[in-house]
């Protein structure tokens, strides 16, 4: 089958390839462009751990063609920050301890990131909703809740202090 | 894991994707949000030869009211419907029910029209637009039909859309405020596919039922309307016993399967609890 | 100290460090060492690693249960473009051999179906590729034959099957791997003189451990060394190496495995056996290197790591007034088409078969079924989360039939603070606790007295709110005479004795403690709980300790992650290793500073003559002198450069099984211990169970890293609810497995859990492991199916509804209403 030439913006770079079209945004992303933090765990839509932010949506990448995300921008766990200038959600989950086997993590940041980037000041239940389609085996959840509780407070303050 | 080879269209217009579809022989699949194709694909228990992606017809994402009615384009994510006060007020069973479909990301790129065309004999909105009356507006090549909901679902990932059409837009009749409405569900977890769920409108005049739609998914090959419990309800009272002789004759109306989830008595069972409740609900929504 | 047990000693405690509460670091809510790098994504699971020349593997399973292969086509799989090879059975049998087994006799298995299909599921067939879909399309060619066979789904029946339904004729005409009777004390004097005696029949059906990352391995063989090297996210790899190179007909020299992070594993990436040989005969018989990463729905299928699956019948002897005597029943457990492990699941558990209760005496009868499914493995408890849950199960039964309050049952019953160290009818040892003051601190962390009031008043509502306390154990740091202590005496097998751990120290001259570790990183945290012991050891920064992960060339003894185990053992490893290192710095020390070693001291990252603050040299200053400049030292071995050891840690407390099994020794005595109290909502109509409050208390001895431990009993107490509500592998009366993806089983999200689960802790140290710390790992698993199982139970009260079998999905729960309604 015929390869397509698609144009993306990835962690505001541009990148170019020709993909098969059957080939899956979370495998371009990892195999192609070498991003492994975003990860794979079912391949049918369900853990979430392959989510990543498609035009300012959290989206799952195993659920999405390469060639579809043609002019498309996006984000992955790589973009949020640095182990030398960790990114507050990410400091939040470090601290509250919202992560054990770090597999469902970047899936988790992703959509703490586009539930903040609407509602900078969520409930508990806001979050809760937030996460419900991203499956973690070991956490339990509520350290992850208390994460994002907490990077959301630091956010806010960050941003009344700079206004 | 991966899918099989597929070739690949992104038309840029509608009359664009429908040519494509013309003439087809059924081997193309449009392709919208994609979250119930893909993975079928990606278990490869559906081998499209090609994809037909509508994506960028952005003429098709709209959602908005058209006289008496609510028009939702085929591009309309679920999210930005969940999120619609337009919906809310037009359609506030939809509204309701969208708390118990799936999960956020899943419905930033899923699209109601591609659901309903998926047919999943146990999603929520199949149930919803039975129970408001919706029409479906399907386009081909060289035409334009409108099918009601009730004749549209025909059996499981089944429906009235012809292989060389597109569902291009869903209308629903704006709610009027007199209306009430109930919804329940009951699934294993919180946005799973429902095991059952009811869905119900109901207007209430002198305290007695002037119009009553009842419509439950997860009880057969397809979701549908309960029209011998309907029509016993209207011209009665508008009180607890008739809610709860509609709900066991819709419970005796059904036939279920049996399946991992629950047996088929099971979801006679919950039909009938989950019936009454919503038109419980209904009713006191009216006042 | 001997006990009342025949032949029967308490060894004496080897413990160096005693608990204190004056330690720095043991006991700090100290931020993880491994996080950094697996937020930011740079985690380096199996599936991120690339080697040049990498192709790609893919499996075809066995749709059937129960076949052999009449004829298999792989032509058209090989003319495809990108296809470099297809692997069938005839290359498994010809290339590879037998993998492990812990079970005597061993029940063959290789790596992937060589005589026939035992399984739906069962591997049959691999492909190379150039892709991972080039490799998928490739086994859609492969065209198979099957001649159907007997397929066996009923444990009862299969044990009675025959002829063509029998899975491993070889073995024996039958599909009963093990049928052994035991009586630990008096069992029938004390069900002679029972005032009562409560029966329960039980049914605890199979989930698994789903962690989110699947099994994985990349492997490559150097046809110029003739070896093999293989990535993988297994475990087992620095002690049963051999073993594995054996099962691909190499001389144990000649496979090395390197460990990756696991993303989760719950004891399902315990062995990975199978997967790494098939990966390893792939690379061989391709010429390239292979990755095989195991597709989620082969997870379900094949992952050689199901849970227990039983049926109980049980009776409890107790006095009228609630004195627990005698507790016995038959089990069996449905181990599916293999038996890797043996019986081992039950071996386990007899290390705490009385549960926190002081039962005199337990006889059980053990039945292991063969079935065509796929076989049990490790799932957090290895089987004895399940005794827990038949345990508490009949106690609260006992409590219903002799109308007693079910906490004051227990509490009467409970061991005693002074009764420690406590040996239990099998001959296992309880080395400490208090499981009134667990107790206590639960309801009272719970408001149970406020939810019962809460309670009646719902009723009256007609509501129904259900409360469930449960009170179990946590066995931590087995020894796997837990496993081969029940097999045949006349056949006893591999006969581990102590589960042993190792560690490697070193100090490089910037005075920075290097430790490499022969166990893998499961979502456990093993480097920060090693920083923490090395920072306390050495009196260091954390950041002055480098933690690295030990391939199979460079480490030996370690058993890794598994029964709690990790932190007791690999502690014990570095108290040993710690001590020969500060020896030689304390040598250097008393020599540069002319001081005597007894009057020298570690403070501060310095060794310091005590008393004499100022006189004192840095750990630095001693690594650079005596690891460069050994002339400036007597000539004396002692002072010989380099600062570096290995050392390897014993089982701290067990002993061997009597000879003729009138007890099974001490085994798996570092006892942990819980109290969980749940608190549902039942919706009896539907069947849907919403959990309104929740309270765990554990003591697992000293903590090392309360916050980590805390992880455990969350994300295990998750683990149990979706045991308990929701999750079980289906397979019909054909062997079909019904819901083996994410869609149709399902794990608890965050939707399913309690919004504000409380935890507690407590310690009651260990007297035998160092600072008294106890395994924690296997953590609210062991305890939370029992709650959650009690407070449905109870909600429901008022219908007479009893909950007997797991799990108690919406349609089970309204399917209890409706019969105890008519």
């Amino acid at each position: 089958m015929k390869q397509i030439e698609v144009t993306l913006k990835v962690n505001k770079k541009e990148r170019r390839a020709a993909v098969a079209p059957r080939l899956l945004l979370s495998d371009f992303l990892r195999h192609n462009l070498h991003l492994h933090g975003t990860h794979v765990g079912c391949e049918h839509g369900v853990c979430g751990a392959c989510t990543v932010i498609v035009d300012g949506v959290a989206v799952r990448s195993c659920l999405m063609f390469a060639v579809q995300a043609d002019g498309c921008e996006v984000t992955t766990v790589e973009a949020l920050g640095t182990i030398n200038k960790l990114h507050p959600l990410q400091q939040a989950f470090w601290e509250e301890h919202g992560l054990q086997c770090g597999f469902c993590t970047p899936g988790m940041l992703m959509v703490a990131m586009e539930l903040l980037s609407k509602n900078p000041n969520p409930s508990e239940d806001d979050i809760r909703d937030a996460i419900s389609g991203n499956l973690c085996r070991c956490t339990g959840y509520q350290n992850i809740v208390k994460a994002i509780v907490s990077a959301a407070k630091k956010m806010r303050t960050v941003t009344e202090a700079a206004a | 894991m991966k899918p099989p080879p597929f070739g690949y269209e992104r038309p840029a217009t509608l009359n664009a994707a429908l040519s494509l579809l013309k003439n087809d022989g059924g081997k193309s699949k449009i392709i919208a949000g994609g979250q119930s194709l893909v993975p079928m694909m990606n278990f490869r228990l559906v081998r499209p030869d090609r994809l037909i992606d509508i994506n960028r017809i952005s003429e098709l994402d709209y959602h908005r009211i058209e006289g008496s009615q609510l028009a939702i384009g085929a591009l309309c994510r679920h999210a930005g419907l969940k999120e619609s006060e337009v919906v809310k007020n037009a359609c506030p069973l939809m509204h309701a029910a969208y708390h118990w479909v799936a999960h956020g990301p899943v419905r930033n790129r899923g699209t109601l029209c591609g659901n309903l065309c998926h047919a999943d004999p146990a999603s929520e909105m199949p149930a919803v637009v039975l129970a408001t009356n919706a029409m479906m507006v399907l386009r081909s090549s060289g035409a334009k039909r409108e099918v009601p909901a009730g004749q549209f679902f025909l059996g499981q990932y089944e429906t009235a859309t012809a292989d060389d059409e597109v569902l291009v837009e869903v209308r629903i009749p704006v709610a009027p405020k007199s209306q009430g409405w109930g919804f329940h569900e009951v699934s294993v977890r919180k946005g799973d596919f429902a095991i059952v769920a009811a869905a119900t409108t109901l207007q209430i005049s002198n305290g007695k039922v002037q119009a009553v739609t009842i419509a439950l998914t997860g009880v057969g090959s397809h979701a549908i309307r309960l029209p011998q419990a309907e029509k016993a309800l209207v011209g009665g009272k508008a009180e607890d016993a008739a809610f709860r002789e509609a709900a066991a004759t819709c419970a005796s109306a059904v036939s279920p399967n049996s399946d991992i989830h629950g047996s088929a008595e099971y979801r006679r069972d919950l039909a009938k609890t989950l019936v009454y409740r919503a038109l419980r609900d209904a009713g006191e929504r009216c006042n | 100290m001997t006990s009342h047990l025949e032949d029967h000693v308490i060894p004496p405690s080897r413990q160096r460090e005693k608990p204190r509460s004056n330690l720095k670091w043991i006991g700090q809510d100290m931020k993880r060492v491994e996080d950094p790098r697996l937020l930011t994504g740079k985690g380096k699971y199996i599936d991120d690693i690339e080697l040049a020349n990498m192709a790609h593997a893919a499996v075809l399973g066995s749709p059937h249960a129960h076949a052999r292969v009449k004829s298999i086509d792989v032509s058209k799989a090989e003319a495809l473009p990108g296809v470099i090879l297809v692997f069938t059975a005839k290359d498994a049998s010809e290339q590879t051999a037998q993998v492990a087994s812990f079970s005597s006799p061993p029940v063959p298995q290789y790596c992937m179906a060589i005589d026939k299909i035992r399984h739906v599921g069962e591997v049959i067939a691999a492909v190379v590729a150039e892709d991972p879909y080039i490799a998928q399309d490739a086994i859609d060619l492969i065209e198979v034959e099957y001649d159907l066979l007997p397929p066996n789904s009923d444990p009862e029946k299969a044990i009675l099957a025959t002829g063509d339904a029998v899975l491993h004729p070889e073995r024996g005409p039958t599909n009963c791997a093990y049928d052994q009777e035991f009586k630990f004390g008096p069992v029938d004097e004390d069900f002679a003189k029972a005032e009562v005696v409560v029966r329960r029949k039980v049914k605890w059906s199979r989930s698994g451990a789903q962690p989110i990352e699947t099994v994985g391995a990349i492997a490559d063989f150097d046809e110029g060394t003739g070896r093999f090297t293989c990535y993988a996210n297994t475990s087992f790899y620095n002690v049963v190496n051999f073993v594995i190179a054996g099962a691909l007909k190499v001389p144990p020299t000649h496979l090395k495995i390197i460990p990756t992070i696991a993303g989760g594993s719950f004891g399902s990436k315990i062995f990975t056996h199978r997967h790494v040989a098939l990966t390893c005969a792939l690379a061989r018989a391709a010429g390239r290197p292979v990755k095989y990463i195991q597709d989620r729905v082969d997870n379900f299928l094949n992952c050689d790591a199901h849970g227990s699956d039983r049926v109980y019948d049980a009776e409890l002897a107790l006095k009228r007034d609630g004195t627990m005597l005698s507790l016995r029943f038959r089990v069996i457990d449905d181990y599916g088409a293999y038996f890797q492990f043996g019986v081992g699941h039950h071996g386990n558990a007899l290390a705490q078969v009385t549960g926190p209760y002081k039962i005199n005496s337990i006889g059980l009868r053990v039945i292991a079924a063969l079935t065509n499914k796929c076989q049990q493995g490790a799932y957090r408890g290895f089987g004895s989360e399940v005794t827990n849950f038949l345990i508490e199960r009949i106690v609260d039964a006992a409590a219903d039939q002799l109308n007693i309050d079910p906490v004051e049952l227990r509490r009467k019953n409970l061991i005693q603070p002074h009764e420690f160290p406590y040996v239990i009818p099998t001959g296992n040892v309880y080395d400490s606790g208090n499981y009134q003051a667990v107790l206590d601190k639960a309801l009272e962390l719970v408001g149970y007295n406020d939810w019962k009031k809460k309670q009646a008043a719902a009723r009256t509502n007609g509501k129904h709110i259900g409360i469930g306390v449960a009170t179990c154990q946590e066995r931590s740091v087995y020894s796997p005479t837990e496993w081969w202590s029940l097999n045949p005496l006349s056949n006893p097998g591999f006969a581990l004795t102590s589960v042993p751990e190792g560690v490697s120290l070193r100090i490089d001259s910037s005075g920075k403690i290097f430790a490499q570790l022969n166990a893998p990183f499961w979502g456990n945290s093993p480097e920060t709980v090693v920083t923490q012991i090395l920072a306390e050891q050495f009196t260091v920064d954390p950041s002055d300790v480098v933690i690295g992960y030990a391939d199979s060339d460079a480490g030996f003894n370690g058993f890794g992650p598994g029964g709690s185990r990790y932190t007791v053992m690999v502690t014990g490893a570095i108290v040993t290793a710690s001590g020969k290192l500060k020896h030689k710095l304390k040598k250097l020390a008393g020599h540069m500073l002319e001081t005597n070693e007894e009057d020298l001291e570690f403070r501060n990252g310095t060794v310091g003559a005590k008393g004499i603050p100022g006189m004192e040299k840095t750990i630095a200053e001693l690594a650079l002198m005596g690891n460069f400049f050994r002339m400036s030292f007597p000539d004396d071995p002692e002072f010989d450069s380099g600062l570096e050891t290995t050392a390897v840690y014993d089982h701290p407390l067990s002993s061997p099984p009597h000879p003729q099994r009138k007890h099974l020794g001490i085994f798996y005595p570092i006892m942990g211990h819980m109290c969980h109290v749940a608190v549902v909502e039942v919706d009896p109509e539907t069947g849907k169970v919403e959990i309104l409050d929740y309270a765990a208390v554990h003591d697992a001895g000293t903590m090392v890293n309360p916050q980590t431990l805390g992880g455990h009993i969350r994300g295990g107490t998750a683990n149990g609810i979706g045991s308990v509500l929701f999750e079980e592998y289906k397979y019909d009366e054909n062997g079909q497995f019904l819901n083996a993806n994410f869609a149709d089983y399902g794990l608890p999200t965050v939707a399913e859990m309690p919004k504000d689960m409380k935890i507690g802790h407590l310690e009651t140290p260990s007297p035998y492991t160092e600072y008294g710390i106890k395994g924690g790992g296997e953590g609210g698993r062991m305890g939370s199916p029992s709650a959650i199982a009690r407070a449905v139970e109870d909600a429901l009260k008022p219908f007479g509804v009893r909950i007997d079998s797991v799990p108690i999905p919406p349609a089970k729960v309204r399917e209890l209403v409706r019969a105890a309604q008519s």
